[in-house]
C-alpha cells in the first residue's frame, strides 16, 4: 500500500520539485498537486490523502485554515508544513492547527521523500527552538523544577506526561535525539514518536484553549 | 508657652488654690475651747506648785518665757455631753517636750531633752484627757514645758481642748504639713536631685541641670533636719551645722541657677556667693556656745537680700524673655523668698509679723518648705520641658533626615533606572548596528560577488547553486543565532545541530556530536554566537564540499572560561593546506581574529581537524533596580 500524498503549493518551482520527489519514490503516490487553498479543500473532500504537504503562504487562503480543515476531515491524515527556516512562529501555529511535521523549503528530493516516510512511521522532527515554544504553550518552564522547590506552575494540570515533558526539556536544551534516547533509556525512534504525540496533544490543547477563550470573549 | 497650655496651667493653678482654701474652714470654724487666759510660773518643781504660790503670774496664750522649765495653769469648763465623747488636749507645737496634769493627776509626758538627748518636736501633739479625771464644770490643766535647743526659748502654744472629733482633723492637718510634706520632700528631692545630677554628669554642658540637681539635693538634706524629733546630744551640733549649710547652700545655688537661666552667670559673683555660703558653717564651727544663735539670727538674715536679689534677677529675666517659663520662675521665686522672710520673722517672733497677723503667727506655721517645694517643682517642670523639647527636636531632625534620605534614595533609584534603560536602548542600537554590518559584510558581499561572477559567465550551474545555497546557509545560521529567545548558546547550537545533522546524513556523512557543557544557561552574546556558528558552519561546508568523508565528529566543550569547538573528518584531507578551504579558510581565520579566538586547521590523518578556542566573556553584572531577572520561561510564556 503506497502512501498517497496531496501537495498544496503556489510556487510552481517548488510544486514541481515536491511532485518530482513524490513520483520518483516507489513508496509514494501523488494524489494531487494543487496551487490554491480552494483546490486543496476540494481535493480533501474528494479523496482523503495519507499525507498533506502544505505551504503556509497560499494566495487565497491561510495555510493554517487548510491544515485545520484537513485534520478535522481526516484525523488520520498527516500534515507536513513547508517552512523557510524551521523555527518561526508559523511552525508552531501549524502544529497547533494539527500539523505533525515540517519540511524546509529548500530540502532536496530525497529529503522530501524521507520526511514523508518518517512521519508515516510515526515520528516527528523537533528543533530546540520549537521544543521551547511548545513548552511555553503548555506553560511549562524549560528548566526542570528543583526537588526542594514547589512544583512548576501548570505542571500538574499539563496534558503532557512526565516523560513527554522531559523529552521536550532535553531537546530544548539542545540535545540530539540519540542523546535524549540514551538519557531516558529509549531508542531515538521512540523519542520521535513521543514528539508526534506531543504535537497532537498541543493541537487538542490549543483547540480547547481557543474554545475557552472564545467563550470568554462571548463568541460562543 | 502656647495659649492652650497656659489655659491648662491656669486651670491647674485655680484647682490647687481651691484645694488649699478647703483647709481654711478647719482653722476658722473651730468650736473647741481655746483658753486665752493662763497663769505662768518660772520654776522646775516636779509637781504642780499650789495655786497660792506667789510666783504665778497671769498671762495670755501663746506665751513665751526665758525659763528653761516653766509651769502653766489653764482652767476650762467641761460639759459632759450625751455622746460621752473622748476629750483631748491639742498642742500645735511643744518643741522641747514636757508633762501634763489634769486636776492634779499626771496624764501625759512628752519626751524632754536632757544632758544626753536633744529633742525638737516639729510635730503637733494630741493628748487624751482621761474621762475619769474630768469633772463637770471647772477643770484645771497644769503643763510643764521644757525649753528646746532650737528655737532657744520656752513657752506655751495656743492649746485647744475639745472632743476627738474636733481636734483630730486639726492635728492631722498640721501633721501633714509639718511632717508628711517634709518626708515626701526628702524622698522625692533625693530621687529628682540624683536624676538631674546624673543627666549633668553625662552632659557637662547642661549646667542648669547640674545646679538644679545640687539645689534639690541640698533642699532634701535640709528637710531631713525636720524629720527627726529626737537624737543623741553628741549629734546635735552636726545636725545644726547640716541645717545651716544646706539652707545657705540652697539659697546660693538657686541664685546661681537664676543667674544662669537669665544668662547673667558671672564667675566672680558665683565665687562671692560661694564665700558667703562658706561663712555660715565656719561661724557655726568657730562661734562657740552662742554660734547657733549667731548663725541663725545674723548669717541667715544675710540670705534674705540674696533671696531678694533672686526675685530681681528672675523678674528681669521674665521681663526680657517674656516667656511663660521665666514668668513662672519669677513668681515661684517671689513666693519662696516671701515664705523664707515670713519664716524668719515667725521664727524670731518678730513684732513685724506678730503685730500684723497675731492669730497666724501664734500657730507658727513655717511656709518655706512649701514655697521652696513649689519653686523646685516649677524649675523641674521647666527643665523637663526643655528636655522633652530637645528630644522632640532630635526626633524631628531624625524624621526630616529620614525623609531626605528616602527622597535621595528614590532619586538615585530613578537615575539608576534611567541609566539602565539608556544602557538597554544603547545595547539594542549596538546590536542592530552589528547585525547591519554583518549583513553587509557577510550575506551582502557573498551575493554581490556571486552576481558579478555569474554575470561574467564564470559560474556554471553547480557553482550558482552552491553560491545560493551558501547564501541560504548564511541566513539560516543568522536566524539560529539571533532568533533565539534568550542568549543561551546551547539552544542556538542545538538548532544548528538539528539542521546540520539532517544535512550531513542526507549527504552520506555520518555525524557524531559531542556536547560537554555545564547544565546551565551558556550566556553568549548573539553576535558572538553567530560568528562562532559561522566558523563551524564553514568547517562543515568544507567537509561536505571537499573532504569526501564518511564520518565527521563535531564537539563543543566548555573548559572553565573558554569554549572549544572541534570538527574532525575522516576524508581525504589536503596535501596543500593553502588549498584546503580556499576562501572558506581565510573567512574562518578572519572571523576568528575578530572574535579573539584561536583557530587551528591541521591535517589528520585521516582527514582534517579544525579546532577553535574562544575565551568566554565575563558575565555582565545584573543591572541595578532589576534584582530578579526574568527567567527564560517567563519570557517565552509572555510571548506565546
Amino acid at each position: 500500500m503506497r502512501t498517497s500524498v496531496l501537495i498544496v503549493e503556489d510556487e510552481p518551482e517548488f510544486l514541481r520539485r515536491f511532485s518530482d520527489a513524490v513520483t520518483s519514490d516507489a513508496g509514494l503516490q501523488l494524489l494531487a498537486a494543487v496551487s490554491t487553498g480552494r483546490a486543496g479543500l476540494a481535493m480533501l473532500s474528494a479523496e482523503p490523502p495519507d499525507v498533506m504537504l502544505v505551504d503556509l503562504g497560499l494566495p487565497d487562503m491561510d495555510g493554517v485554515t487548510l491544515i485545520r480543515h484537513a485534520v478535522s476531515l481526516h484525523p488520520a491524515c498527516d500534515v507536513l508544513v513547508v517552512t523557510m527556516f524551521g523555527d518561526d512562529q508559523h511552525v508552531l501555529s501549524s502544529i497547533e492547527a494539527g500539523a505533525t511535521g515540517y519540511l524546509l523549503k529548500d530540502a532536496c528530493g530525497d529529503r522530501i521523500a524521507a520526511a514523508i516516510h518518517e512521519i508515516r512511521c510515526g515520528g516527528s522532527p523537533i528543533s530546540p527552538s520549537i521544543a521551547r515554544r511548545v513548552l511555553a504553550r503548555f506553560r511549562i518552564t524549560p528548566a526542570p523544577p528543583q526537588p526542594s522547590a514547589s512544583p512548576a506552575v501548570g505542571a500538574e494540570d499539563s496534558p503532557l506526561s512526565p516523560r513527554e515533558t522531559e523529552i521536550l526539556r532535553l531537546v530544548a536544551k539542545g540535545l540530539d535525539f540519540d542523546t535524549v534516547g540514551e538519557l531516558l533509556g529509549i531508542s531515538p525512534h521512540t523519542v520521535v514518536t513521543h514528539v508526534k504525540k506531543i504535537y497532537r496533544k498541543l493541537a487538542v490543547h490549543s483547540r480547547g484553549e481557543a474554545v475557552y477563550e472564545a467563550g470568554q470573549m462571548g463568541l460562543l | 508657652m502656647k495659649p492652650g497650655r497656659w489655659a491648662c496651667f491656669r486651670r491647674h493653678l485655680l484647682f490647687a488654690l481651691a484645694l488649699g482654701a478647703a483647709w481654711l474652714p478647719l482653722l476658722a470654724g473651730a468650736v473647741a475651747i481655746v483658753p486665752a487666759h493662763a497663769w505662768e510660773l518660772d520654776g522646775d518643781e516636779a509637781r504642780p506648785p499650789p495655786d497660792d504660790d506667789p510666783r504665778w503670774r497671769e498671762t495670755r496664750l501663746p506665751d513665751s518665757t526665758r525659763a528653761h522649765v516653766a509651769w502653766y495653769r489653764v482652767e476650762f469648763d467641761h460639759v459632759r455631753d450625751k455622746d460621752d465623747a473622748l476629750w483631748m488636749l491639742y498642742l500645735p507645737y511643744m518643741y522641747g517636750g514636757g508633762r501634763v496634769w489634769l486636776n492634779g493627776e499626771a496624764v501625759a509626758a512628752v519626751l524632754e531633752g536632757s544632758a544626753t538627748r536633744r529633742v525638737r518636736w516639729e510635730r503637733p501633739l494630741l493628748l487624751p484627757l482621761p474621762q475619769s479625771l474630768l469633772r463637770d464644770g471647772g477643770n484645771v490643766l497644769h503643763l510643764r514645758p521644757v525649753a528646746a535647743h532650737q528655737p532657744n526659748g520656752n513657752g506655751l502654744a495656743p492649746i485647744v481642748v475639745g472632743t476627738q472629733d474636733e481636734l483630730q482633723p486639726r492635728f492631722e492637718q498640721r501633721l501633714f504639713f509639718v511632717r508628711t510634706v517634709p518626708v515626701i520632700t526628702v524622698v522625692a528631692g533625693s530621687v529628682v536631685g540624683l536624676f538631674f545630677m546624673f543627666i549633668w554628669l553625662r552632659r557637662r554642658q547642661e549646667v542648669l541641670y547640674g545646679l538644679f540637681g545640687v539645689a534639690v539635693l541640698l533642699w532634701a538634706l535640709r528637710t531631713t533636719t525636720f524629720v527627726f524629733d529626737s537624737m543623741p546630744a553628741a549629734v546635735w551640733p552636726l545636725w545644726r551645722l547640716l541645717y545651716h549649710a544646706t539652707t545657705g547652700g540652697f539659697v546660693i545655688v538657686m541664685t546661681l541657677f537664676a543667674l544662669a537661666m537669665a544668662g547673667w552667670y558671672r564667675r566672680r559673683v558665683a565665687l562671692g556667693l560661694f564665700a558667703y555660703w562658706l561663712l555660715g558653717p565656719l561661724l557655726f564651727l568657730l562661734g562657740g556656745a552662742q554660734s547657733d544663735e549667731l548663725v541663725g539670727r545674723w548669717w541667715e538674715l544675710g540670705l534674705i537680700p540674696i533671696g531678694l536679689s533672686m526675685i530681681v534677677i528672675t523678674a528681669a529675666a521674665a521681663w526680657r524673655q517674656r516667656s511663660a517659663g521665666t514668668l513662672a520662675i519669677a513668681l515661684a521665686v517671689t513666693l519662696a523668698v516671701a515664705a523664707g522672710v515670713h519664716d524668719y520673722l515667725v521664727a524670731w517672733s518678730s513684732p513685724l509679723i506678730a503685730g500684723l497677723l497675731p492669730k497666724w503667727t501664734e500657730q507658727r506655721f513655717f511656709l518655706l518648705h512649701h514655697g521652696a517645694n513649689l519653686l523646685l517643682l516649677v524649675m523641674g517642670a521647666l527643665l523637663t520641658l526643655r528636655f522633652v523639647r530637645s528630644l522632640e527636636g532630635v526626633e524631628e531632625a531624625n524624621r526630616s533626615l529620614e525623609a531626605r534620605v528616602a527622597q535621595r534614595e528614590a532619586e538615585i533609584d530613578a537615575s539608576y533606572r534611567r541609566i539602565a534603560a539608556l544602557q538597554r536602548a544603547q545595547a539594542t542600537t549596538d546590536e542592530r548596528q552589528r547585525i547591519m554590518q554583518d549583513l553587509h559584510d557577510g550575506l551582502g558581499s557573498q551575493l554581490f560577488t556571486s552576481l558579478l561572477r555569474a554575470e561574467r559567465g564564470a559560474l556554471d550551474r553547480t557553482d550558482i547553486a552552491d553560491a545560493l545555497r551558501s547564501a541560504i546557509d548564511e541566513m539560516r545560521v543568522a536566524i539560529e543565532a539571533l532568533a533565539s529567545d534568550e542568549q543561551d548558546f546551547r539552544t542556538a547550537f542545538g538548532n544548528f545541530r538539528f539542521r546540520w545533522d539532517q544535512r550531513l546524513r542526507d549527504a552520506g556523512v555520518t555525524p557524531r556530536w559531542q556536547v560537554e557543557v555545564p547544565d546551565a544557561v551558556l550566556d553568549v552574546p548573539a553576535h558572538d554566537a553567530l560568528q562562532l556558528l559561522r566558523i563551524v558552519q564553514e568547517a562543515l561546508t568544507n567537509v561536505l564540499r571537499h573532504a569526501r568523508a564518511r564520518h565527521v565528529q563535531i564537539s563543543l566543550r566548555q573548559r572553565s572560561d573558554r569554549l572549544e569547538f572541534e570538527v574532525r573528518d575522516d576524508g581525504v584531507g589536503c596535501a596543500v593546506p593553502a588549498q584546503a578551504g580556499g576562501r572558506g579558510l581565510s573567512n574562518m581565520v578572519a572571523r576568528a581574529d575578530k572574535l579573539g579566538a584561536q583557530l587551528r586547521v591541521e591535517p589528520g590523518p585521516p582527514g582534517m581537524r579544525v579546532s577553535l578556542a574562544w575565551p568566554l566573556p565575563p558575565p555582565p553584572p545584573p543591572p541595578p533596580g532589576d534584582r530578579t531577572p526574568a527567567t527564560s520561561g517567563d519570557v517565552i510564556a509572555a510571548e506565546a
